[in-house]
C-alpha cells in the first residue's frame, strides 16, 4: 500500500484523531497550530491557530461540530469545527500521578485514566472518585484508546507492553510485547487486530538504528497476542496510531512531523494465522 | 580513648597561671595494640637470634688439602657473598683434607634464606653441584618421629558426570549467558525453537565466566578467587584462593588452572601469578608479574606438559608436574620479541628482530630436545606475527618490511608447510595493509582482510600441497573487519563489528559464494558453536547500551533466533571435548551419512509438527476464550443501545412522525 504523506507541522506530531464518519482526520502537533485534513486523498482542508504552545492533544465530538484541543500553554481551547472560532475552555488541575491520557467510558458515566506511573483508573464522571483500579504496566503509560463500540481499551505504555482491557470492568485481557517504548496503539474496528507505534525516546533516538524510515507500526493480532507484519516509512518514533472508524486504512503521525495515512491491500482482510 | 573526658577536666585553670596536662590519668589503658601503631617498624625491628637461623650447610664441596684450602674458601666466599654479609665459617677437617661440607653465618636469616634458594643446585664444575640447606632444617628432618601415621582420608565428593552435557539425545550444545549487567548468569542449551534454562543464578560471577577448553567446568571470577562448577547440577568442584584475581588461562589438558592478580605480589613471595593443580586444589607454584599486558604470559604445549614464558632476551620453558625449569635454566635469546606453541606438535615458534648485521629470523624449535628444526632469515623486518593454523599443519609469519630505498611498508605472509621433510616456506606477497588474517581449521586455506576502510577487500588462498598458495578468490568493498570460521572449516562469517555496524556476510569457502548477507545492528562479538552449526552474534551491553540481545543463525546465514536479555552482557558456547571415534569411524559414518539423515530428517519433521500443533491448539483456545468474551461484550453493547440513543438525543421515524428519543445536553 502506498501511504499518503500529509506535511503540515514543523514539529513532531503528538496525536492525530479521526471524527466520527472517518472523512476527516485531525492532527496536533508541538508546534501551536491544530490541522485538518481529508482523509481520502490528504488534501488540508484548514488549520486552527490561538495556541501559544505545544498542542498535545486533540478530540473531535459526535457530529463534527466542535473540536476540543489540550495544550502546554495551560488551556483547552473549544474551536468551531468550520470557522476556527474558539473560545477558551476550562484547565483542568491534577493531583499525584501525573494524568497522561484519558477516554470516556461507554456511556459517559466514567472516565478511564493512564497515570506517569502505570496505573490505569476509572473515575466517576459526576464525583471524581476512583471507581476501579488497573495497576497492570510497570512504566508510564503513553497513550490509551478506545475500541469503536468503546466496550474495550487498550494502553501503549514505556515498559514496551501495550495491554488490552475491558472497560467496565478494567479487567486485564491481553497483553503485546514488543522491544520498544509504545507510544500509541489502536483497536481495529472490523478485524481481531491491534496497531501499535512506538520507538526509542526523542533523546535517545540516535543510538537506535538510524537507517532511513525504519520505524515501524507494528501489528499483532488481539486474540493471539502475536505480531503478523509491519509497516516502515517514518524516520523516527511514532507518536500516534489511529485506524479509520471504517477499519480500511489507518495513520500514523511520528517524531519527524509526517502523518502518514495507509489504505489496506485486499490481502489484510484475507489474513489469517493458522489456527 | 577517653579523652574528651579529661580534656574537660583540665580546661579549668586560671587564666595563664598553670599549664594544662594534657597526659593521660594515671590509670589509662592503651587499647591500640603496638602491631596497629608501628606494624611496618616492628618488622625490621632487631631479634634477638640463637645464631642458628642464619646458619648454611653447604654439600658437595671439593676435599682438598690445606694447599688449596685459600683458594677454595676464596670461591665459596665469592659465592655466597653475594647472598649477604658471611660473619663466620667452618671447614671441617679430617684426614688433612676438608670433609666436602661446610657451614655458612651470614648477619641476618633472610640471607640464609636467599643463600638456599639460590645456591642449592649450583654446578660448581662437573664432580661438584652444591647442596644449601638450612642447619635448622637438618633439626626438623632429624626430629621426624618414626611412627608414620597414614593421612587421614578425605570423604569421596561425588560431583556426578562431569561429562552429562554430551549426552544430551538431541545433540544440543550449551552456552553460557550474562545478562542483568552481570547480576544474572544462565546456562541454555541451544535448541532451534528456543533457548531452553538449564541452570540460571544470581550474582554467580562478580565479572564474567570461562569455559575450561574441553567444556568440563565453568570458571567463575570472584573478589577473593576463582570457582569452578560443574556437572549435571553445576555443583561447586573447586575453589582457589587469589586475592583480586584478574585474569584465567586453562592448560589444554584441563589439569592446570593459571590466574593472575594485580595486588597479591611481595617481593619474598611471588603471587601475582599462581599455578594450581585442578583436580587436587592445591597450589604449585607462584611467579612474578610485571605487567597483564600479553595474556596468557604463560603460554602451554598442546599435550599440558610443557608451559613457556617470555622475558627480556630470556625463553623460560617450565614442564609439569614438576613446576620446575626444563633442563634446569632457560633459554638466552636475545632480543626475543614474541613465540607461540604449535597446536598440533611440542614445537616453539619465535622471531628475534635484527641485530647489526644479523638479520631478523623466524625459528622453530622442538622440545624438550631443543632442535631447532628450521631457521628462516627475513630482511629489513619491521614487525611479525605468528599465526598457527588449528592442527599445527601450517604456520603464518605475517611480516611487515620496508624494503631497501622505499619509505613505506609492504607485508609478506611466510608460510611454513610443518608437516612435509624440512619445513618448505612459501611467500605470499600482500599489496595492501592487512586489517585481518584468519586459517581456516580443519583445512588449508586461510582468509585475509586487507585494504584500508571503505575500500576492504576480502581475499581467499588454498594452499596447495606441490607448495603453491593460490588466490581462489577476491571479493571487494566488504563492510568487514573480522573474520571468524566455522570450527569444522569450510563455513566463513565476515563481520564489521563495533564502528561497522554489524555487517555480516556468510560464506561458503569450498567454492567461495557468498550465502547471505546480513545486519545485526551495532553487533560487538560473533561465536561460532563447537559444531560449527550455529552462529550467535550478540549486542553486549559492556559496548552498547540499547538494544542488548544475542541473535542465532544457522551457518548458512539464516536468521533463526532474536533473543533480547534485559542487560545482555556475554554469551560464550560451551566447548566439547574431542571426539572420541577414530578416523575410519567417522569415515564410515560420513558414507552411510544418507542412512543417518533420514532418521534425522523424520525425527525434525515430528517435532516441528508437534511443535505447530501445539500452537496450533494454544490458538485454538485462545480464540475461543476471546470470542465468548467479546459476545459478552456485545450483548451488554446491545442492551445499552436506548440509553446512548437518549444519551444522543436520536430522532426516529415511528408512526410517520419524526420524535426525539430523550434531551440533548
Amino acid at each position: 500500500m502506498r501511504p499518503i504523506l500529509l506535511q503540515g507541522h514543523e514539529r513532531s506530531i503528538t496525536q492525530i484523531k479521526y471524527n466520527r464518519e472517518g472523512d476527516l482526520l485531525f492532527s496536533v502537533a508541538k508546534d501551536p497550530i491544530a490541522n485538518v485534513w481529508y482523509s481520502v486523498n490528504g488534501e488540508r482542508l484548514g488549520t486552527y491557530n490561538g495556541h501559544t504552545g505545544a498542542v498535545w492533544c486533540v478530540d473531535v465530538d459526535w457530529d463534527t461540530k466542535n473540536v476540543l484541543t489540550g495544550s502546554a500553554d495551560n488551556s483547552c481551547r473549544l474551536w468551531d469545527c468550520e470557522t476556527e472560532d474558539n473560545q477558551p475552555y476550562l484547565s483542568l488541575p491534577c493531583n499525584e500521578s501525573k494524568i497522561t491520557s484519558a477516554v470516556w467510558g461507554p456511556l459517559g458515566e466514567f472516565v478511564i485514566a493512564g497515570h506517569e506511573n502505570g496505573e490505569i483508573n476509572q473515575y466517576s464522571a459526576k464525583s471524581g472518585e476512583i471507581l476501579k483500579v488497573a495497576k497492570e504496566h510497570t512504566k508510564q503509560i503513553n497513550d490509551i484508546q478506545s475500541s469503536v463500540d468503546l466496550t474495550m481499551v487498550i494502553s501503549a505504555s514505556k515498559d514496551c507492553t501495550a495491554k488490552l482491557f475491558d472497560s467496565t470492568n478494567l479487567e486485564h485481557i491481553k497483553t503485546f510485547k514488543t522491544e520498544r517504548p509504545v507510544n500509541s496503539a489502536a483497536i481495529s474496528p472490523i478485524m481481531d487486530h491491534v496497531v501499535m507505534g512506538g520507538g526509542q525516546e526523542a533523546m535517545e533516538v540516535t543510538t537506535t538504528s538510524t537507517r532511513i524510515g525504519k520505524f515501524e507500526a507494528r501489528f499483532f493480532h488481539a486474540a493471539y497476542e502475536e505480531e503478523f507484519g509491519r509497516v516502515k516509512g517514518h524516520f523516527g518514533p511514532i507518536n500516534c496510531v489511529a485506524f479509520h472508524p471504517d477499519g480500511k486504512s489507518y495513520s500514523s503521525g511520528g517524531e519527524d512531523g509526517y502523518v502518514r495515512i495507509h489504505y489496506f491491500d485486499p490481502q489484510y482482510f484475507d489474513f489469517e494465522l493458522e489456527a | 580513648m577517653r579523652d574528651t573526658d579529661n580534656m574537660e577536666a583540665e580546661m579549668e585553670y586560671d587564666d595563664g597561671e598553670e599549664e594544662p596536662s594534657f597526659s593521660d590519668p594515671e590509670d589509662f589503658v592503651d587499647d591500640i595494640s603496638d602491631q596497629e601503631l608501628l606494624g611496618d617498624v616492628l618488622r625490621d625491628k632487631p631479634q634477638e637470634a640463637d645464631g642458628i637461623d642464619s646458619v648454611v650447610v653447604v654439600d658437595n664441596v671439593p676435599q682438598v688439602g690445606p694447599d688449596r684450602l685459600e683458594k677454595l674458601k676464596n670461591v665459596i666466599q665469592k659465592i655466597f657473598s653475594k647472598f649477604g654479609k658471611i660473619t663466620n665459617d667452618f671447614y671441617p677437617v679430617a684426614d688433612g683434607k676438608t670433609k666436602g661440607y661446610i657451614f655458612l653465618e651470614y648477619s641476618a636469616p633472610s640471607h640464609a634464606q636467599e643463600a638456599v634458594k639460590n645456591a642449592d643446585g649450583y654446578k660448581l664444575d662437573k664432580q661438584h653441584t652444591f647442596r644449601v640447606n638450612l642447619f635448622t632444617d637438618f633439626d626438623k628432618y632429624m626430629s621426624i618421629s618414626d611412627e608414620w601415621e597414614a593421612p587421614e582420608k578425605q570423604p569421596f565428593k561425588d560431583f556426578g558426570n562431569l561429562r552429562h552435557w554430551m549426552e544430551d539425545s538431541d545433540c544440543r550444545d550449551q552456552y553460557s549467558v550474562i545478562y542483568d549487567s552481570g547480576e544474572r548468569t544462565g546456562i541454555f542449551a541451544n535448541d532451534v525453537k528456543e533457548p531452553i534454562e538449564v541452570e540460571e543464578r544470581a550474582r554467580w560471577t562478580e565479572t564474567y565466566v570461562r569455559w575450561s577448553p574441553k567444556g568440563t567446568y565453568l570458571a567463575t571470577f570472584h573478589q577473593r578467587g576463582i570457582a569452578l562448577w560443574g556437572g549435571e547440577k553445576f555443583k561447586q568442584i573447586q575453589r582457589f584462593s587469589h586475592q583480586g584475581v584478574q585474569l584465567i588461562d586453562f592448560s589444554p589438558c584441563e589439569r592446570y588452572v593459571v590466574t593472575f592478580s594485580p595486588l597479591m605480589d611481595t617481593k619474598d613471595d611471588p603471587q601475582a601469578i599462581i599455578i594450581w593443580d585442578v583436580l587436587t586444589g592445591q597450589k604449585k607454584r607462584g611467579f612474578h608479574c610485571e605487567s597483564s599486558a600479553h595474556w596468557p604470559i604463560f603460554k602451554w604445549s598442546p599435550d599440558g606438559k610443557f608451559f613457556a614464558r617470555m622475558t627480556q632476551d630470556t625463553l623460560s620453558i617450565y614442564e609439569t608436574p614438576s613446576m620446575g625449569l626444563l633442563d634446569k635454566k632457560s633459554l638466552k635469546i636475545n632480543g626475543i620479541k614474541d613465540f607461540s606453541w604449535s597446536p598440533g606438535d611440542n614445537i616453539i615458534a619465535f622471531w628475534v628482530p635484527e641485530d647489526k648485521d644479523i638479520p631478523a629470523r623466524v625459528t622453530l624449535m622442538q622440545l624438550p630436545s631443543r632442535n631447532e628444526i628450521r631457521v628462516r632469515n627475513l630482511f629489513n623486518v619491521v614487525d611479525c606475527k605468528l599465526h598457527w593454523q588449528k592442527n599445527g599443519d601450517y604456520l603464518c609469519v605475517k611480516v611487515d618490511r620496508t624494503p631497501k630505498g622505499t619509505q613505506g611498508v609492504v607485508t609478506n605472509f611466510e608460510i611454513f608447510r610443518m608437516r612435509e621433510k624440512q619445513v618448505p616456506v612459501d611467500v605470499v606477497e600482500m599489496k595492501e595493509g592487512i586489517i585481518a588474517f584468519a586459517w581456516e581449521p580443519n583445512g588449508s586455506k586461510f582468509a585475509v582482510l586487507h585494504g584500508e576502510s571503505p575500500r576492504i577487500n576480502v581475499s581467499f588462498y588454498h594452499v596447495k600441497n606441490n607448495g603453491k598458495i593460490d588466490l581462489i578468490k577476491m571479493f571487494d568493498k566488504q563492510q568487514a573487519n573480522s573474520i571468524f570460521w566455522s570450527p569444522q572449516g569450510q563455513f566463513l562469517v565476515l563481520a564489521g563489528l563495533r564502528s561497522m555496524n554489524g555487517a555480516l556476510a556468510f560464506v561458503d569457502t569450498s567454492d567461495c559464494t557468498m550465502m547471505n548477507i546480513a545486519e545485526h545492528y551495532m553487533a560487538s562479538d560473533v561465536e561460532w558453536d563447537p559444531t560449527g552449526r550455529y552462529v550467535v552474534t550478540s549486542v553486549s551491553w559492556w559496548s552498547h547500551k540499547v538494544d542488548n540481545a544475542f541473535w542465532l543463525w544457522t551457518f548458512q546465514g539464516r536468521l533463526l533466533q532474536k533473543n533480547n536479555k534485559e542487560r545482555f552482557c556475554q554469551l560464550l558456547w560451551r566447548p566439547r571435548p574431542p571426539s572420541l571415534l577414530t578416523q575410519e569411524q567417522i569415515k564410515l559414518i560420513k558414507k552411510d551419512l544418507k542412512k543417518y539423515s533420514k532418521i534425522f530428517e523424520q525425527k525434525d519433521r515430528l517435532s516441528q509438527s508437534k511443535a505447530s500443533k501445539e500452537l496450533v491448539d494454544k490458538r485454538r483456545t485462545m480464540m475461543e476464550d476471546y470470542r465468548k468474551y467479546r459476545e459478552r461484550a456485545m450483548d451488554m453493547y446491545n442492551e445499552q443501545r436506548p440509553l446512548r440513543l437518549e444519551l444522543r438525543g436520536v430522532f426516529v421515524f415511528s408512526g410517520g412522525v419524526w420524535t426525539i428519543i430523550g434531551e440533548k445536553n
